[in-house]
């Protein structure tokens, strides 16, 4: 298991830092036979609310917009379960999660979106991250994107891995005396 | 319970009715406080140190699992909303109370400040506040503990803001920075407005009505959600009805007095649902005059933060303050602003999701963002006018069968005029702090409850007198926010402690004389 995990582990962070993103492609596809998803997606619990093939789908979304590097990914995160949890409990959202994966698979052409290359998913996401950026978010994809952005930032920030690792947060401590700042600013 | 008449009943346990009613009580008055909420212990009842992570919905709950409290606006908890303040406790000036005299608009207070000046010191000396002698005109210097150090943000803000010929102040907060009072001084975990668990913090409940109850003359009355003030055949308040939290059975509590002092719009609510034009009310003037005041917020990103090495520094929150500056300026409206900021812990990570990009790089791009966060949040002071006023909603009945309060409030050409002019200037002071702004709120927000029962001199234009007395039923006080006739720019729980210490030995002097 170990060995396992250690292996996605190296494959997660070629993938997310390498110069060549194809050469991370090749690297998939030679273990396609064992796995399809980057590390911290192998293990994502049961669904309460999608589908298995939708969750699957939204939770490599979620790992694409916030990829393991040195630190936990969306996916290791415990991020999907969170937007699971979310959309769930909110009528306004899954009609914008249901619009937006029909959507998808006409984009894919009915092929599962976790079966695409890192390169063909980053083909449909980031060009739909570029116009949520400019503000542009009028169409269904669009509008899809932006909302599992907005979910997977919330979940993951506020994740201890997302929190505590990455953004190292420090506070909620009992100090002694207060760190006065002493710098030049 | 049913045969004892108090001297005095107190609705409310705040920071007015507590004070009130610990300050009555150590003058010898038997007293009653009434309290809809339960009893709540701030070192156990609040998630005090919990993380977003501990939860599903990443939402940090109010009270830990299975203890009551804080659920509504009219059931609380003993200590109010003192429990979860944030402290920050400024005097008055002699021009917040004349503020009519000095620049026209609004109302004058029927006091002065030198007259409050005393019940200001009386407070300090008893609950300690920290704070910075600043000899400013505007906000006059009390008895202080030291200061909260600066933070880095703070410094940057700082040195913005005297490029504009400004000056930041360090914070006046109820919060010890030294053990005091048999409490600890505060250990900065950033964690104020969730309960504080060792009391570092003022609550009434802890600080107050807690050491009055060795008196012996205090009995408190939790769970108790008044419904109405009871008046008898002499024109004269006689006690209180409530039905009690969980199992809504009926009681009374009997009384000499009556304080109302249950948070502005909940009091003005009270009032309003004991008699059919509302109780006291011969001046018409009861709700009317509703002047929370408003908030702006200037979101931004510190440049000299960023992806700096990120300290354990979240305080008690805000430690500097921008006081307001524009009274002695040239300027197209009346009264002013100031200016909080900083006052969010590390906790609040919604401003990632509007970062753009995605991948890795978006990751690093939240990451080196996160030490320099900051929300400057300046604070502004509405005038009144006739469309912003309480009243109450009977289409929205509350588990008690008892009308909703319903807060409208429109803000007219001066609130706009100051609401830009905030804006523009907490921008102008971030730029100068070489930040990136982030977020400018369009909107303004309400935030401090005041006005509603205003006092005054004159009983056509006012609810209470000089003393938080009705005009109309002599031994009803209303004590709290809803008597602000102006609201200044500060943040007001100070003020209303002050107010109630002199309501508290006013009401004793009179009752010791016979005259209530």
């Amino acid at each position: 298991m170990a060995e396992r995990r250690d292996a996605l582990k190296i494959i997660g962070s070629i993938s997310a830092t390498c110069a060549f993103p194809f050469a991370a492609d090749e690297l998939y596809a030679q273990h396609e036979g064992t796995h399809t998803m980057p590390a911290g997606q192998a293990a994502l619990p049961e669904p309460k609310y999608f589908t298995k093939e939708d969750f699957a789908t939204v939770a490599m979304i979620a790992e694409r917009i916030i990829p393991q590097t040195d630190t936990p990914g969306a996916g290791a995160a415990g991020v999907p379960a969170y937007i699971d949890f979310v959309v769930g409990r909110n009528p306004g959202q899954q009609k914008v999660m249901m619009a937006g994966l029909a959507w998808l698979k006409k984009e894919t052409k009915g092929k599962p979106f976790v079966a695409l290359t890192e390169k063909q998913q980053l083909a449909i996401l980031e060009p739909l991250c570029a116009l949520c950026d400019a503000g542009e978010t009028k169409g269904v994809g669009e509008r899809f994107f932006k909302a599992v952005k907005a979910l997977t930032a919330d979940g993951y920030w506020t994740s201890k891995a997302g929190m505590g690792e990455t953004l190292g947060f420090k506070g909620n401590a009992i100090l002694g005396e207060y760190p006065e700042c002493l710098h030049e600013h | 319970m049913a045969n004892v008449v108090y001297d005095v009943v107190v609705v409310g346990s705040g920071a007015s009715g507590g004070t009130l009613a610990a300050h009555l009580a150590r003058a010898g008055a038997h007293v009653a406080m009434v309290e809809g909420g339960p009893k709540i212990n701030t070192r156990t009842d609040f998630p005090t140190h919990a993380m977003p992570w501990e939860f599903s919905n990443r939402q940090i709950p109010k009270m830990r699992p299975g203890k009551p409290g804080m659920e509504s606006e009219r059931a609380r908890g003993l200590g109010g909303k003192t429990l979860t303040w944030n402290a920050v406790a400024w005097r008055y000036s002699q021009r917040d109370f004349k503020g009519k005299t000095f620049d026209g608009g609004g109302e004058d207070w029927p006091i002065e400040y030198a007259e409050l000046a005393p019940y200001y010191e009386k407070i300090e000396r008893e609950v300690g506040v920290c704070g910075n002698y600043d000899g400013l005109k505007d906000l006059p210097d009390g008895v202080f503990l030291p200061p909260a150090p600066y933070k880095c943000s703070d410094k940057l803000i700082d040195k913005g803001a005297r490029k504009l010929g400004l000056k930041t102040i360090h914070v006046r907060k109820a919060t010890l920075t030294q053990a005091r009072f048999g409490r600890p001084g505060c250990h900065y975990c950033g964690n104020c407005m969730a309960g504080c668990d060792v009391v570092a913090k003022y609550n009434s409940y802890d600080v107050h009505l807690l050491p009055a109850m060795k008196t012996g003359k205090l009995e408190l009355i939790p769970n108790a959600v008044v419904r109405e003030v009871m008046m008898g055949a002499d024109g004269r308040a006689k006690g209180v009805k409530f039905l009690h939290r969980e199992t809504k059975a009926e009681g009374e509590v009997l009384g000499r007095s009556v304080v109302v002092s249950c948070a502005c719009v909940q009091s003005v609510a009270l009032m309003q649902m004991s008699a059919k034009d509302g109780l006291g009310n011969s001046s018409g003037q009861l709700g009317k005059h509703f002047i929370p005041h408003f908030t702006g917020g200037v979101e931004a990103f510190l440049e000299g933060l960023v992806g700096s090495k990120l300290k354990d520094d979240e305080g008690f929150l805000d430690h500097a303050y921008l006081p307001s500056f524009m009274h002695e300026r040239k300027r197209d409206y009346v009264r002013s602003f100031g200016a909080q900021f900083g006052y969010q812990n590390r906790r609040g990570v919604g401003w990632a999701r509007e970062m753009g990009g995605m991948g890795a790089k978006y990751k690093q791009t939240v990451k080196d963002h996160y030490p320099s966060f900051v929300v400057f949040s300046p604070y502004g002071e509405m005038v009144p006018n006739a469309k912003s006023y309480v009243d109450l909603d009977y289409a929205m009945l509350d588990q008690y069968g008892l009308p909703s309060a319903r807060r409208q409030v429109t803000w007219m050409e001066n609130d706009w005029k100051i609401f830009k002019d905030m804006q523009q200037w907490s921008k102008g002071i971030l730029e100068a702090a070489g930040a990136k702004i982030q977020k400018v709120w369009e909107e303004p927000r309400t935030n401090h409850e005041l006005g509603g029962a205003r006092m005054g001199d004159d009983p056509r234009t006012s609810v209470v007198n000089k003393w938080c007395q009705s005009h109309d039923v002599k031994n009803l006080f209303v004590l709290d926010g809803s008597v602000f006739p102006s609201a200044s720019e500060k943040n007001p729980t100070l003020t209303m402690m002050a107010l109630a210490a002199r309501t508290a030995e006013h009401i004793a002097d009179r009752a010791k004389k016979g005259e209530l």
